[in-house]
């Protein structure tokens, strides 16, 4: 089977449709012990320090053989539109590199007839057709379900972390490559989480923003009395849309598009979730960042923006930012 | 006695305050390092400051914040966010309950929004020190005078663009080399900091602007903003020991 690399959420249900195994690079990327040398890696081979460190990560996991997951990466779709311009020229180095890849563009204006374009172009090179996709997709719809479960257990019920929430969805980029594995780890999670005592954190936060490259934010919210119980882009991952149409499907997953249909869901989930405030995280380089003066503009709530740039631990300055937000909302 | 410290990356400002008349007793500035060397212990339970050697009166409760606070325990001590003691400090130095508090340290830059005694909003320098005190002790250097002359100049500034205290040096030297009068570099010094502050001032604006930190002890950068931004700009009598006085006031009020 053909294991292809992801840049960000694609139609994963054409992949699997096709036979082949979907590899989000950025989990392998950001899970991975040596995620900062995936990042040194990149520049040593001349990526510009003042590039985003995700990006550095996607081309180091692919081309550094030795460093994938063992199986190594046979293709990669790359999302040319609705994720980062800079995926052109990640595309071109891993070309250079020898890697094939395929390229996928969500429409900006979400023209149903283009995205459906679009989607049947990246059938054509996977090899498979609308009958097996819908197949799949009828399967993955009851697994969406599931992970849907976990996501408002997290804030009706508050018995989920906000790092359980996060990662649980942000996993259905690919199912973390093994749908049954992923399929017996949610319902275990589910179970567990049915017995499981209430959160009693005072403050209720929002997430938004592409996930963080710091790996211990969600726990240092919660030693700080503070639990996030929204996850945006993590959420629209995991796609609780209730659909049959999967063109309709992708057309309403608000990531790709412009930020104002971003704007509308997390007003949504701002009044339903009762929220105290919303962190903004952006990745440093990356053209989301200007997007937080329409969010601030438009959301009315207190937000923190917090800017990561490469893999590890929150540094101390914006640990500070981090307490002084919390005590503001208090 | 109440005890606040503001443990900062330059200096360590502590205050004494009588809780009853909460008129300060005592007020000193230490360098950090030599702070933590001389006046500090290690124990178990984290940094143990000596009083004793500190000269200072007894003390029966303490508050501390600044940047040490996430790496360093003081034994005894509260520890509160750093922005909520510059806020605290802020109130209770000018009075005012509805105002923007800028307060550019040692190597920090902060903006505060406060609304009705609350902070609301606030912005902080990222990455970057080149609109702080540690940027204003590289420039003197190279232009060898004083901080304190320095900071007071502010007709015709030269227009200086790097954006990193470090290579900001070389620039400073090549415009020297230009044969501009030290005057006119110092005031540029002083408005590169006004420009670096003022995307965060005018986004958290407020008629009037409280002025802290050690940067508020020289008048240009005060001059600038009331110049060009048509605010009113107040610092309060002691400004670089503002975290301090926010630290003991907070304990004050308990």
């Amino acid at each position: 089977m053909t294991r292809i690399g992801i840049t960000t959420t694609v139609p994963v249900e054409i992949i699997l449709a096709a036979g082949h195994i979907p590899v989000d690079l950025n989990n392998i990327f950001i899970t991975s012990p040596e995620a900062g040398k995936f990042v040194e890696a990149a520049e040593e081979a001349g990526y510009p320090r003042n590039i985003c460190g995700w990006i550095k990560g996607l081309y180091s996991i692919v081309v550094n053989r030795d460093g994938n997951t063992g199986d190594g990466i046979d293709k990669v779709i790359a999302v040319t539109q609705g994720d980062c311009s800079n995926t052109h020229a990640l595309m071109e180095t891993y070309e250079l590199a020898g890697v094939e890849t395929i390229p996928f563009a969500y429409p900006y204006d979400r023209d149903y007839d283009l995205l459906k374009l679009q989607m049947e172009k990246l059938m054509g090179a996977l090899g498979t057709d609308w009958e097996a996709v819908a197949a799949v997709k009828r399967q993955l719809d009851k697994l969406r379900l599931k992970v849907a479960e976990i996501d408002r257990l997290t804030w009706e019920e508050n018995t989920v972390s906000g790092f359980h929430n996060h990662l649980y969805q942000v996993s259905c980029s690919d199912f973390n490559s093994d749908l049954t594995a992923f399929e017996a780890d949610v319902d275990a999670f589910l179970t567990k989480t049915a017995s499981a005592a209430e959160y009693t954190d005072d403050l209720r936060l929002g997430f938004i923003g592409v996930p963080p490259i710091f790996p211990d934010l969600y726990p240092y919210l919660e030693t700080m009395g503070a639990r996030v119980v929204y996850n945006e882009v993590q959420r629209q991952f995991a796609m609780p849309f209730v659909t049959d149409d999967i063109v309709e499907q992708y057309r309403l997953y608000t990531y790709p598009y412009g930020v104002f249909g971003r704007i509308k869901d997390i007003e949504a989930e701002i009044e339903r979730r009762n929220l105290d405030g919303i962190v903004h995280y952006v990745q440093s380089f990356c053209f989301r960042q200007i997007e937080d003066i329409i969010l601030r503009e438009k959301l009315d709530i207190p937000i923190l923006t917090i800017e990561g740039d490469k893999p590890g631990k929150i540094d101390a300055r914006t640990r500070l930012r981090i307490d002084s937000f919390l005590e503001m909302l208090r | 006695m109440q005890c606040g410290i503001d443990l900062g990356s330059r200096s360590v400002k502590l205050v004494i305050m009588n809780p009853g008349t909460k008129q300060l007793a005592a007020a000193n500035v230490y360098e950090t390092a030599r702070f933590y060397r001389e006046y500090g212990q290690r124990t178990d339970k984290g940094l143990a400051v000596d009083f004793g050697a500190l000269g200072l009166p007894a003390v029966t409760s303490l508050t501390a914040t600044g940047y040490g606070r996430n790496t360093i325990a003081i034994v005894g001590a509260t520890i509160i966010p750093e922005l909520k003691a510059h806020m605290l400090g802020a109130s209770y130095q000018t009075g005012l309950t509805d105002f923007t508090l800028l307060d550019l340290g040692g190597q920090d830059s902060k903006v505060i929004k406060v609304r009705k005694g609350r902070m609301v909003d606030f912005q902080t320098n990222d990455k970057c020190a080149a609109s702080t005190g540690r940027y204003l002790e590289n420039m003197a250097a190279v232009l060898d005078i004083s901080l304190a002359e320095l900071a007071d100049y502010s007709e015709n500034p030269v227009e200086l663009s790097a954006t990193c205290a470090i290579f900001g040096e070389s620039e400073l030297i090549g415009r020297m080399v230009e044969g501009y009068t030290t005057a006119e570099l110092a005031a540029g010094v002083n408005y590169s900091i006004y420009k670096r502050i003022k995307p965060m001032l005018s986004a958290l604006k407020s008629d009037k602007i409280v002025f802290t930190g050690g940067v508020a002890l020289g008048s240009a950068i005060k001059t600038f903003i009331t110049r060009e931004m048509g605010a009113e700009v107040i610092v309060p009598e002691h400004p670089q020991l503002n975290g301090a006085i926010g630290c003991a006031v907070y304990k004050a009020d308990k």
